[in-house]
């Protein structure tokens, strides 16, 4: 009887000093964990629109949007999170899009685990810089193997169709969500 | 509803296969793979362990760790059910079938730190799955361990008559097997497109 | 005299884990962080060192306080531990270098059921003194990181190009894809170990 006393007490111990300790490295971590991701968040819609200065966040329709401002106040774009499934997984970016919603103004991939050096191109400038002045009506898409002739067509990397066409899924969905809905 | 539920399984056990993808339950790949009867009661084993564990660690996270907002107590509770999960199995196994138990011997209780089942709890709370999605994510995660554990077993029973240089028998030529097998699997790949 | 006797023994407790007993290519355990994080060496270290602390923390505390936990409910208790140190890293690591965090992913939890570190704790830690298992895991932990460093040099100078993100090879050098992927990591893990036991058979010779 003494042993199993001893038992239980040594564990609820441990478990109550862990617990403690847990709580105190919470505490200490989550404000510079939100802190981090807001960062990371902040870093890519300047890098979208590099006059921005400032930006209020809303949702529609469930997408995350942000209104930019530049250095006068303003009001240059938005810029909306978009995520979904890729070749290897999921797939998270940033994309800006003119106030009258019609032509993206930038791409930013935020996280992929894309193969490397195929389908994990859709991270590099050479990629999304195709997405500046991107038209997204009636809605953007791709061309294989050939340069885009239209003013809403991008090309594909040779080798990853897959990684590519997601990435214009994904934004087309989340377009469609945010359309006309945006004040 | 039941397309999703089968693209889960169908993901979990062949394209992004555990142990060939994922990198999860590793050990126990490169130390049970001898034999296929051994495999494959360690596989069914640890199947049946990822299935309950999911059940159970879903119902934990999502009933007492959001509500009381504790998600840093993630990594510990979840391997305390795995641990008990694996202890309840081991009197299981003991009591039903000895010969299993004699079979698998040491290796029953290692399947606690077999980091698929803890991966694959963690990755069930990441992808936000329902309960229903998580079971079989479980089920699918389970089956694809047993697989590339019996493919290399089989394998492995195969090399016993060849003649591999000294300093890679055992674990190296293992491990190169492993990535051969990883590269196959890669070709399943595009098998499930969205 | 018996100065030089304990220093001799703490340092072949040490360079055990460096060597003769290296946990990933002697004794086979920590096999998924290995293959996992080493696509760079950055993060190949990054790993290690969560791993050297949690396993050197775990130990310090286990061994102090291990005359009174019984045997029982000694594996309960090392898990629970070893748990509490694996969350702090984590949060330690996302607060304040979150790209790495980000990297390294879900690998940094799933030290929780390293083998090195439960083994360890069980096999050393809740024997012995409070120095040795120290020395010990220290010698572990170091012989881990430095498999994941030079693993993830190899995977990174052929697969990218470059190791710790410096230019090694110049633009012309076609890079090697196939390390960045699983097989990669696989394959060259198979080959390092042939390479060490090989190493190991010539010495003995």
């Amino acid at each position: 009887m003494r042993n199993t006393i001893k038992m239980i007490s040594v564990l609820t111990v441990v478990g109550l000093i862990s617990g403690a300790a847990l709580v105190f490295m919470y505490n200490y971590a989550n404000p510079l964990i939100e802190k981090n991701k807001k960062n990371e968040m902040k870093k890519a819609i300047f890098r979208i629109f590099p006059d921005g200065k400032s930006y209020t966040d809303e949702t529609v329709n469930g997408v995350d949007v942000f209104r930019v401002k530049d250095a006068g106040g303003a009001f240059i774009g938005y810029t909306f999170l978009a995520e979904g499934n890729g070749y290897q997984g999921v797939i998270k970016m940033m994309a800006g899009i003119s106030p009258r919603t019609e032509t993206l103004t930038g791409l930013e991939i935020l996280e992929s685990q894309e193969t490397p050096g195929l389908g994990q191109e859709i991270a590099t400038d050479k990629f999304t810089s195709q997405f500046k002045a991107l038209k997204v009506t009636p809605e953007i898409a791709y061309v294989k193997n050939t340069k885009p002739v239209n003013p809403n067509e991008i090309q594909a990397i040779t080798g990853a169709t897959i990684s590519s066409r997601a990435v214009v899924t994904i934004l087309n969905d989340t377009i469609k969500k945010i359309k006309g809905k945006l004040k | 509803m039941a397309t999703t539920l089968i693209l889960i399984f169908i993901s979990a056990a062949v394209t992004h296969n555990f142990v060939l993808t994922y990198f999860l339950g590793i050990c126990p790949f490169v130390g049970v793979s001898k034999r296929i009867e051994q495999a494959l009661g360690m596989g069914m084993a640890t199947t049946f362990v990822m299935t309950l564990a999911a059940m159970v660690t879903w119902v934990i996270y999502h009933f007492i760790l959001v509500p009381f907002g504790l998600p840093f107590l993630q990594y510990a509770a979840f391997i305390i059910v795995i641990a008990s999960l694996v202890q309840v199995v081991e009197m299981f196994i003991r009591k039903t079938s000895p010969q299993l138990y004699r079979a698998l011997g040491i290796y029953l209780p290692l399947i606690t730190t077999n980091c698929a089942i803890l991966g694959l709890t963690l990755f069930m709370v990441l992808r936000e799955y329902s309960f229903s999605e998580s079971v079989v994510f479980g089920l699918g995660a389970g089956c694809g361990f047993t697989l590339a554990l019996i493919i290399m077993s089989g394998i492995r029973e195969e090399l016993d008559c060849c003649n591999i240089p000294g300093p890679l028998k055992g674990a190296g030529i293992t491990l190169i097997i492993a990535g051969l097998l990883s590269l196959a699997f890669m070709g399943f790949g595009g098998l499930v497109s969205k | 005299m018996t100065d030089n006797k304990n220093c001799a023994a703490c340092g072949m407790e040490f360079c055990k884990g460096l060597w003769r007993e290296n946990p990933i290519l002697v004794q086979v355990l920590g096999m998924c962080p290995t293959l996992a994080v080493t696509t760079k060496a950055l993060f190949g270290f990054s790993m290690g060192m969560a791993t050297l602390f949690v396993l050197v923390s775990s130990s310090l505390v286990i061994s102090s306080v291990r005359k009174l936990i019984p045997p029982q409910v000694r594996i309960a208790a090392f898990t629970v531990i070893i748990a509490t140190f694996v969350t702090s890293a984590d949060y330690f690591l996302k607060a304040n270098f979150y790209t790495i965090s980000k990297a390294l992913g879900p690998y940094v939890p799933l030290i929780v059921v390293n083998c090195i570190i439960l083994g360890r704790q069980e096999a050393f830690a809740y024997k012995n003194g409070v120095l040795k298992s120290l020395i010990d895991a220290a010698g572990m932990g170091l012989g881990f990181s430095i498999v994941l460093v030079v693993l993830g040099s190899i995977r990174e100078l052929l697969g990218f190009g470059t190791i710790f993100y410096c230019e090694i090879f110049g633009k012309g050098f076609e890079h090697w894809v196939i390390m960045a992927l699983p097989a990669g990591a696989f394959i060259t893990l198979g080959f390092l170990v042939g390479f060490f036991n090989w190493i190991n058979m010539k010495r003995e010779a």
